[in-house]
C-alpha cells in the first residue's frame, strides 16, 4: 500500500505537552493523567488484555507500549460501563462485546495458524483483520458483524485521539483555556502551532487503494 | 437591545460573578428549599432547555418551584474540561438500545445529563422555524399541522434571543429578522463556507448563534477556543446555566440534582397527576406538587410516561390513543469534508459560524418535499477520526488521514425528516441501574429523508468544490430528536394542547422538545425555550386546573 506521508513527518518537533502550563488546572490533570504509567487491567484478564494490545496495535498501526495505554483505558471504559448511552438492539452491551470479540479472535488464529492471536505473527493479525473488516457477512461469530467493527474501532480512536502524541502528528494543539486563540482563518497560526512541513502531500492521493 | 431591558426580566448574566469563578456559589448556597411534604406549585422534571426556561419565567410569578435533574449541578471551572474525551460525563450515558430500518447511534451527539440539559454541550447555532413548519399537512400534503402558529411564537423568539443572547448577521430568510448582537468573526472553516457559496451562488450568513459577542452582564467574550461541544467554560455560549437559572433561582426555585424521577404520582380519584416519585442517593422520595412539567427530552419524556404506567392508564401516563413515544424525529445531519492545501484549522473559533437556509422550503421543481439547511460544523479529533473510519479506513492508512487534519474544512447539514408513527420510543427489556426499564428508540427513513440527505450531500459538495477543496468525504450522521408527545389540536392528534397541557391529566404539561409536532430544518433549542416562555405566560393567567375542571376518563 502506501504513497500516503507518514504521520510523523508533518509536524515533527511539535509537542503539545510542552503547552501544559497554559492550561487550565482541571484539564491539565485530566489530559497528564493519560501519560503516566497506567493502571493494570480489572475487567479484562491478562490474556484478554494481551490480545486487547494486540488488537488495539493493530487497528491504528501503534507500536506495543501506546497500544496497551490505549487498552488500559478501553479496559477502564469497560469496568466503569462507561459507554456511549447505546447499543443496537441486536448486540449485546459493549462489555460483552469486547469479551466475545477478544474471544472470536483467538478462534479464527486458532483456524489460521493453531495459534491464539497474540501469538500470530503481526502480518497475520492483520491479515486476519482485514478479513474479518471485509468479509460479506453479516455475522461474525455470534455478534453483527459491521457494527462489531464500527465498534473496535471507535473505542480505539476515542482512546487515541485523546493521546497527546496523538495530538503531536496532527498539528493540534489540544486544550485552550483559558488562552483561547487570536489567530484564526485560513493559513492563520498562533505563535505556539506549527506549520504543516509538507502541505501537499494529500494521503489520499497516489495510493492503490486496497 | 437594550440591556437595561432584558435585565429588568432576566438578571441572569448579571447574578453570575464577574471574574473567573464563573459560578455563583452564594446564589446557590442561600438557595431556597422545599420539603417532600411542602405541596410546590410545580415540580420539573428535567432542568434543561424546556424546563428551566418555565421555571424562571413562572418563579417571576410567585410560583413554588422545585426542579429535579438526574445530573450534577454543574461548575463550569471546576467540573468542565478543554478536552473532547474528558467532556463524556456531560452525556446521558445510561443505557438506552436502538434500533429499525435506519438506526440512529446516538453516540458523542447524545442529548446531555445535569442541570443546564443538553445545551451545556450542544453547539449553539439558534436560528427560528420559519412559518411553513407550522402548516405542512394543509398547506403541502406532509408531516403535521401545528395547534399554534409562527406568529404565536414570534415575540418569544425575540425576547430569548436577547436574553441569550443571539449574535449574527441579519436574517433573509422565513420571516426576516436581525439580531441582538453583531456576527463573530469567522475562522478557516466559515471562511470556506463563505468564499465557496459566494462561487456556487449560494447565499449563506454569519450566525445566528448563541454566543455572546462582546461582555454581557458578568458573561465574558468568546475566545474561539472552539470547544462549544465539549461545556464552554468561559460562559460565553448560552445555556440555561447560565441564562435562566440564576434568576430562577434568585426568584425562589429549588435545583435539585443528582435525582432521578422514577414516575409521576396520579390519584385515581381526582384524575389529577400528584408529584414524582424519585430516587436520590439511593432512597426513595415523593414530591408533592400541584403541577407537574416533563421536560426531560425526547427519550427520556416518553420514558417516564411509559413508566408511569397506573391503573387508569394501563399502557403509560397519557396514552389513551398510543401516542405516547410515537412521531420522533431526527434531523438526517451528513456531513461532507474537503481537503485544500492551505491551513484550514477548522478547531478554531466556535463551530457555529456560518449558515444557509437557501434550501429551507419546498422547491416545488424538485421530487422531494420540504428541505435542509447547511452550517460549519468542526469536528474535534476523537469525532473527525468517526469521519475517516467511516470511509472504511484503519491502521496506518487511518492515522496519515487523521495527521492531514490542519487542511480539512467539514461542513453539515440538517434535513427536514418527516414524522412517522413508527418512529418512537418503547420500553426495552433492559433496565438501568435503578431497576428502571430503559427506552427503545425505533427509526426507519421515509423514501422523502433520503431525497433530502442526498441533495443536501450534493449541494454541500458543490459548496466545498467552489472553494477549492477536493477529495470530498460524507458522512451519514443524525442530529437534535424531537415528538414523543406532541401538541395537537385534539385528543386524537396529540398527547398535549396548544398550551402543551395533557388531554388526560391537565395538571401535567410538557414544555420541552417533546411536543414539537414538526421540525423544519432549524436547530431546535431557540424554539424550544421560546415555546417553554409561550407556555408559562399561558399558565400564568389560566394557572391550576380548578377542581371542577376534572379530566373526562376520571370519573370512572
Ligand atoms: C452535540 C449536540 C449539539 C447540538 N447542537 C445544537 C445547536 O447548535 N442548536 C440547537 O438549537 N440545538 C442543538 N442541540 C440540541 C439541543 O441541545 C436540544 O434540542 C435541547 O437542549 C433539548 O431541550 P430539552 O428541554 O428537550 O431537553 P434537555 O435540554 O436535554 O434537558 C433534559 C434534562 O432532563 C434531565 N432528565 C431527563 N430525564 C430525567 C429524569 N427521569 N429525572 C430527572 N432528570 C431527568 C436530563 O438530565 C437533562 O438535563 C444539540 C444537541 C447535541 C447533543
Ligand atoms: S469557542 Fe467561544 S463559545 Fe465556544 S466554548 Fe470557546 S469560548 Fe465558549
Amino acid at each position: 500500500m502506501s504513497g500516503g506521508q507518514a504521520p510523523e513527518d508533518r509536524f515533527p518537533t511539535f509537542r503539545v505537552l510542552a503547552q501544559a502550563p497554559a492550561w487550565d488546572a482541571a484539564t491539565r490533570e485530566l489530559v497528564l493523567s493519560r501519560v503516566r504509567p497506567p493502571h493494570p487491567p480489572v475487567y479484562l484478564n491478562g490474556h484478554e488484555f494481551a490480545t486487547a494490545t494486540a488488537l488495539v496495535g493493530q487497528l491504528l498501526d501503534l507500536d506495543d507500549e501506546l497500544a496497551a495505554h490505549l487498552a488500559a483505558s478501553i479496559d477502564h471504559r469497560l469496568t466503569e460501563d462507561e459507554t456511549d448511552g447505546w447499543h443496537y438492539d441486536d448486540m449485546p452491551v459493549d462489555h460483552d462485546v469486547w469479551r466475545q470479540v477478544l474471544a472470536g479472535l483467538d478462534d479464527d488464529a486458532r483456524q489460521r495458524n493453531g495459534t491464539t492471536f497474540v501469538e500470530l505473527p503481526a502480518a497475520e493479525q492483520h491479515a486476519l483483520l482485514h478479513a474479518l473488516h471485509t468479509s460479506q457477512d453479516e455475522r461474525w461469530h455470534d455478534l453483527n458483524r459491521g457494527h462489531t467493527w464500527d465498534l473496535l474501532l471507535r473505542y480505539t480512536c476515542t482512546a487515541y485521539y485523546a493521546h497527546p502524541a496523538a495530538w503531536d502528528e496532527m498539528g493540534w494543539p489540544g486544550p485552550a483555556y483559558p488562552r483561547g486563540y487570536k489567530n484564526i482563518g485560513i493559513d492563520a497560526r498562533e505563535p505556539f502551532e506549527q506549520e504543516d512541513r509538507v502541505p501537499s502531500a494529500d494521503p489520499t492521493k497516489d495510493r492503490d487503494d486496497e | 437591545m437594550r440591556y437595561r431591558d432584558v435585565r429588568k426580566r432576566n438578571e441572569s448574566a448579571w447574578l453570575l460573578p464577574a471574574d473567573h469563578r464563573r459560578t455563583n456559589q452564594a446564589l446557590r448556597e442561600g438557595m431556597r428549599t422545599f420539603g417532600d411534604d411542602d405541596e410546590v406549585d410545580l415540580v420539573v422534571v428535567g432542568c434543561g432547555a424546556g424546563g428551566s426556561t418555565l421555571m424562571q419565567r413562572l418563579a417571576r410569578h410567585g410560583w413554588r418551584i422545585v426542579g429535579i435533574d438526574a445530573g450534577p449541578f454543574w461548575d463550569p471551572e471546576a467540573d468542565w474540561v478543554s478536552d473532547e474525551a474528558g467532556s463524556h460525563k456531560l452525556y446521558w450515558t445510561e443505557p438506552r438500545t436502538i434500533g429499525g430500518g435506519d438506526p440512529v447511534p446516538l453516540g458523542s451527539n447524545n442529548s446531555g445529563r445535569g442541570v443546564g440539559g443538553s445545551m451545556i454541550h450542544y453547539a449553539g447555532y439558534a436560528p427560528r422555524f420559519h412559518p411553513s413548519d407550522f402548516k405542512e399537512l394543509t398547506n403541502e400534503g406532509v408531516g403535521a399541522d401545528w395547534p399554534i402558529d409562527y406568529a404565536d411564537l414570534q415575540p418569544y423568539y425575540e425576547a430569548i434571543e436577547e436574553e441569550l443572547p443571539v449574535a449574527g448577521q441579519p436574517w433573509p430568510w422565513g420571516v426576516p429578522h436581525r439580531y441582538p448582537q453583531s456576527p463573530h468573526p469567522v475562522g478557516g472553516n466559515g471562511e470556506v463556507f463563505q468564499r465557496g457559496a459566494l462561487a456556487a451562488g449560494i447565499e449563506a450568513r454569519v450566525g445566528p448563534v448563541a454566543i455572546s459577542n462582546g461582555r454581557f452582564g458578568h458573561r465574558s467574550h468568546c475566545i474561539y477556543r472552539g470547544f462549544c461541544l465539549q461545556g464552554c467554560k468561559v460562559n460565553a455560549k448560552a445555556s440555561p446555566l447560565i441564562t435562566h437559572l440564576p434568576d430562577a433561582i434568585e426568584h425562589g426555585v429549588e435545583i435539585r440534582p443528582d435525582t432521578m424521577v422514577s414516575r409521576i404520582g396520579f390519584d385515581e380519584r381526582t384524575g389529577l397527576a400528584t408529584g414524582v416519585h424519585y430516587l436520590r442517593n439511593g432512597r426513595e422520595h415523593f414530591q408533592k406538587a400541584r403541577m407537574v412539567a416533563v421536560a426531560g427530552y425526547s427519550i427520556e419524556t416518553p420514558r417516564l410516561l411509559l413508566n408511569s404506567a397506573n391503573d387508569r392508564f394501563p399502557n403509560g401516563m397519557l396514552n389513551d390513543f398510543d401516542l405516547v413515544g410515537r412521531y420522533l424525529m431526527v434531523q438526517g445531519a451528513p456531513q461532507t469534508a474537503a481537503r485544500f492545501d492551505s491551513e484550514i484549522r477548522m478547531y478554531k473559533a466556535p463551530p457555529p459560524e456560518v449558515s444557509t437556509e437557501q434550501f429551507y422550503e419546498t422547491d416545488p421543481s424538485k421530487p422531494y418535499k420540504r428541505g435542509f439547511s447547511i452550517q460549519t460544523v468542526s469536528p474535534l479529533p476523537i469525532t473527525w477520526a468517526e469521519h475517516v473510519a467511516a470511509q472504511g479506513h484503519w491502521g496506518r492508512e487511518l492515522r496519515e488521514r487523521m495527521s492531514d487534519y490542519v487542511h480539512w474544512a467539514c461542513l453539515g447539514a440538517l434535513c427536514e425528516f418527516l414524522p412517522l408513527a413508527e418512529n418512537r420510543i418503547t420500553l426495552s427489556e433492559e433496565k438501568d441501574r435503578h431497576g428502571l426499564p430503559v427506552a427503545h428508540m425505533s427509526y426507519s427513513q421515509c423514501d422523502n429523508d433520503k431525497m433530502l440527505v442526498d441533495a443536501a450531500t450534493t449541494v454541500m459538495s458543490e459548496i466545498l468544490s467552489a472553494a477549492g477543496g477536493t477529495d470530498v468525504i460524507t458522512i451519514k450522521r443524525y442530529a437534535h430528536l424531537v415528538g414523543g408527545a406532541r401538541m395537537g389540536a385534539t385528543e386524537r392528534d396529540g398527547v398535549v394542547d396548544r398550551e402543551c397541557r395533557a388531554f388526560a391529566v391537565p395538571n401535567i404539561v410538557i414544555p420541552d422538545g417533546s411536543v414539537f409536532p414538526t421540525q423544519g430544518s432549524a436547530n431546535p433549542a431557540l424554539s424550544i425555550m421560546a415555546n417553554a416562555a409561550r407556555v408559562a405566560d399561558a399558565l400564568a393567567t389560566r394557572p391550576m386546573p380548578s377542581a371542577t375542571e376534572v379530566p373526562a376518563g376520571a370519573a370512572a
